[in-house]
């Protein structure tokens, strides 16, 4: 039974078409895949579903008859949830505040606590039992967020629920608890939307999937009648039917140090971390997720005052208690969290990318425009961004373009070592080949070392020549040749195997 | 089992003194003996109660104010708008006719409505900076004032005097004269507002100013109507600013459209002070109690220290630096111990 059908949707945000004909269809106690690359149209069709946006032209019928929601709370009275992508909670509330947050129950005049930590204890047991729940949610890592954000659409008791990448910030068991937790909603008749980039989940919990492109729906398939077929699908959100699989060329390694880092603590967040950098290296820092990898980036990065090590550039002792030390050795971090740490997001591309040049010792006293203009229009036709000029307000344009504008920013300087915290997070397969191939390049040409820190394994295995594998912030496992493959990094990642740690225990 | 509960306890008070709001406890205590040792007659029930009456205005406008820090938002009109209230009432009030004075009061209110309304207009529908929304407004709540009262006066009903003292309307039965000699009415003014608060933020419109002050995008996406809520929380402000100017108007029996303009900032920095964040949704709306206390006690302390008179103004400002930047100090401390127990 269809519960939703969205047809011929259009929007546009200024000058940027993101939707110029999307069309969508739910059917009651199924789970609908919603696949498509960054700036597909994807995540503002269901917004536009939930009330967030208003559609340009277009209608949505839902059980029968046709809406046209103002605000996401007219949706939500009628059964429409949403799991949104950029966290929406209040961070100085706790848990169980803001899962039942703009849906309280009223005991007469006074809010009905008990029930609301009732309600929430249920939800958050069947999801992730050791959470507390009367923790405040800045108190929370990352995946914790994000559950404690699908526990709230889920408490409204949905009849549609959106859940738009639910699953990028989980680790691989808490997308297990999740999909478990979805199929029962499932038996009950909840129709379900789900957009992720990682095939496999979309293979394994998805009953059909509906595809977009360029603002536009390309395919629909019911896997009831079709066989899964992750190429195909990938070719449908592409648009290329050719496999263009990079292959990856090693190359030798000289001995040369570039970074040494021994017996670097942080609190309780980073335990004994010592390793060495070689010159055109690119080292890769795995794990499960938030077992001190960001840390360990923002620590290199200088960013933590307090941190103790002993560190070597070149040879040359140097301390990381400010970002501007490292910065000054030529240690630059590129960050994961585009939206907070890498991006002025009101301002333009191009004050975007000349503002690291600001900070630079030696500056002349009028910014040479017509240089770093032309500089800033290069970058953006080497990592091919999508952007209707240089000026155009960085908030603006779709996720993986911003991401490239956060990489592209820093790879005009001659670098020692460049840190990359997740830099293809929740960023699309076309969007994320061409980021890789570029620090790959500039790597090669430019012989810099990198280290990446990646939440995909994938993205470690393609194009990492040696990985530390981190758990409870220390390092347990150093891969290397042909020990780089999924099995074992997972192995190491869950410490089933042992792959000579030098400090576990 | 005993030796858990001992830990567990422990841990709970850990986690208590390492509250910024401890520390502005801490402060307080700490003028509060000053004041008391500075102030021979400090614990008589006459100074005690000329205490209550000179600082009770400024806690009931840190206590509004606070509400609005924490909805997101700054009211700069406050100082205005207590003025206004207490030009209004005095304009309508008839000193021979004590009926006037309950127009004037139903007045005022709706006066006092209006001006939360108009503010919360502002900053939540037309989403226009609160900074700039109250300073517009502190102008023409003044230019209101002065229309109506170009010089102080006025005049005031009889039965007014009981916002200030029970003792001084005639015709008051003596028990009330007896327990409004113990018990002022400036205190009951801060105890009503309290109560009012303590109502309020058990209500869903409490926890969503709550939220609507941390992050007004995610309440939104949550269903909540901010612009309401903000709307709310200036009216909340309002119906504090009123409690003060009812206080003020017993106390002098005039208006004045001057008078509440050195209030503002006070006000925003008692708020600060009592551990409200600027930036909105942390704090507590009984601290800015603490905080209006503890800059009255700064005051007290500067005139009894006998610091001349032309230093006194810097002394204050100073010794409230020095105060705040004590207690960011201690809460970075208690985060540094906390992570090293945790290591």
């Amino acid at each position: 039974m269809i519960i939703l059908e969205a047809t011929g949707i259009k929007k546009r945000f200024g000058g940027v078409i993101a939707l110029s004909n999307g069309n969508l269809k739910c059917q009651k106690g199924k789970i609908t895949g919603l696949l498509g690359a960054n700036g597909s149209g994807k995540s503002t069709i269901s917004k536009i579903i939930t009330g967030v946006y208003s559609a340009d032209a277009g209608e949505i019928k839902y059980e029968g008859r046709i809406v046209k929601y103002k605000n996401p709370n007219e949706a939500r009275k009628d059964g429409i949830a949403m799991v949104f992508q950029n966290l929406s909670l209040v961070a100085d509330l706790t848990v169980w505040q803001n899962i039942v947050l703009g849906a309280e129950e009223k005991n007469g005049l006074f809010l009905n606590d008990e029930s609301a930590k009732e309600l929430s204890k249920e939800i958050i047991d069947q999801l992730l039992p050791s959470l507390d729940i009367n923790k405040k949610v800045y108190e929370l890592n990352p995946g914790e967020m994000q559950i404690v954000e699908i526990a709230k659409a889920i408490s409204n008791r949905p009849k549609l629920l959106i859940l738009d990448e639910p699953t990028a910030a989980l680790e691989q068991e808490q997308v297990k608890s999740l999909f478990n937790y979805m199929r029962k909603l499932a038996a009950e008749g909840v129709a379900m939307i789900f957009t992720s980039h990682r095939m496999w989940e979309v293979m394994e919990i998805c009953d059909d999937v509906t595809i977009f492109r360029n603002g536009m729906d390309v395919a629909t398939m019911d896997f009831s009648k079709e066989c899964k077929d992750p190429e195909k699908i990938i070719s449908y959100i592409s648009g290329d039917t050719k496999k263009a699989k990079v292959e990856k060329s090693r190359k030798v390694l000289t001995d040369e140090t570039v970074l040494s880092i021994k017996d670097l603590n942080y609190g309780k967040y980073l335990k004994n971390i010592s390793f060495e950098l070689r010159k055109g290296e690119i080292l890769g820092i795995g794990g499960l997720a938030g077992q001190g990898q960001n840390e360990l980036m923002l620590a290199l990065a200088g960013n933590y005052h307090g941190v103790r090590c002993i560190a070597e550039v070149k040879g040359k002792r140097v301390k990381l208690n400010k970002p501007a030390n490292a910065i000054r050795n030529n240690i630059l971090l590129v960050p994961g969290d585009r939206q907070q740490e890498g991006l002025f997001l009101k301002h333009s591309v191009y004050t975007n990318m000349i503002f690291p040049k600001m900070a630079l010792k030696h500056q002349p006293l009028f910014i040479p425009r017509k240089k770093y203009r032309e500089e800033c229009e290069q970058i953006i036709k080497t990592l091919s961004i999508k952007t209707h000029s240089i000026d155009t307000i960085v908030n603006t344009l779709s996720g993986g373009n911003q991401q490239k504008v956060v990489v592209g920013k820093w790879l005009s300087f001659d670098t020692n070592v460049l840190l990359l915290a997740d830099p293809a997070k929740g960023v699309d397969i076309g969007a994320k080949r061409d980021l890789y191939d570029y620090i790959v390049r500039q790597v090669r040409e430019k012989n810099m070392s990198v280290i990446l820190y990646a939440s995909d394994n994938e993205e470690l295995i393609e194009y990492c020549d040696r990985i530390l594998i981190m758990y409870e912030g220390q390092i347990v496992a150093t891969l290397e040749g042909d020990d780089i493959n999924e099995d074992t990094i997972v192995a190491a990642s869950m410490r089933v195997r042992d792959f000579g740690g030098e400090h576990v225990g | 089992m005993n030796k858990t509960v001992k830990a567990q306890s422990n841990i709970n008070f850990k986690k208590l003194i390492s509250k910024p709001e401890f520390s502005s406890l801490l402060i307080l205590i700490i003028m509060f003996v000053i004041t008391a040792i500075l102030q021979t007659n400090f614990f008589e029930i006459k100074s005690i109660i000329r205490n209550i009456n000179a600082f009770a205005p400024l806690i009931l406008l840190s206590m509004g104010q606070a509400v609005v820090i924490i909805s997101g938002g700054l009211d700069l009109s406050a100082g205005a708008a207590l003025s206004l209230f207490t030009c209004v009432l005095t304009t309508i009030m008839k000193k021979n006719d004590p009926t006037t004075g309950i127009y004037a009061l139903l007045i005022t209110i709706v006066v006092a409505l209006l001006v939360g309304v108009i503010n919360g207009i502002g900053i939540g529908y037309l989403r226009i900076p609160p900074v700039i929304v109250t300073f517009a407004t502190s102008y023409i709540w003044l230019g209101i004032s002065l229309f109506l009262r170009p010089t102080p006066g006025g005049e005031a009903v009889d039965w007014f005097k009981a916002f200030y003292d029970v003792g001084a309307v005639k015709g008051m039965p003596e028990f009330i004269k007896a327990i409004g000699g113990v018990i002022p009415p400036a205190l009951v003014l801060v105890l009503i507002g309290c109560a009012f608060w303590f109502v309020i933020s058990k209500t869903r419109t409490g926890r969503h100013i709550y939220a609507v002050g941390g992050n007004s995008d995610s309440a939104y996406a949550s269903g909540i109507n901010t612009a309401k809520i903000q709307m709310i929380a200036c009216i909340i402000n309002s119906i504090f600013i009123l409690l003060a100017a009812l206080f003020f108007v017993g106390q002098n029996q005039s208006g004045d459209a001057r008078m509440g303009d050195p209030m503002t900032l006070k006000a925003i920095a008692a708020a600060v002070v009592g551990g409200v964040a600027l930036a909105g949704g942390r704090g507590s709306v009984y601290f800015g109690l603490v905080g209006a206390l503890i800059l009255s006690f700064v005051n007290k302390i500067i005139f009894f220290a006998n610091i001349p008179n032309a230093y006194q103004t810097l002394v204050g400002g100073v010794i409230v630096i020095v105060a705040i930047a004590g207690s960011q100090a201690y809460t970075l401390y208690n985060k540094r111990a906390m992570l090293k127990e945790s290591k």
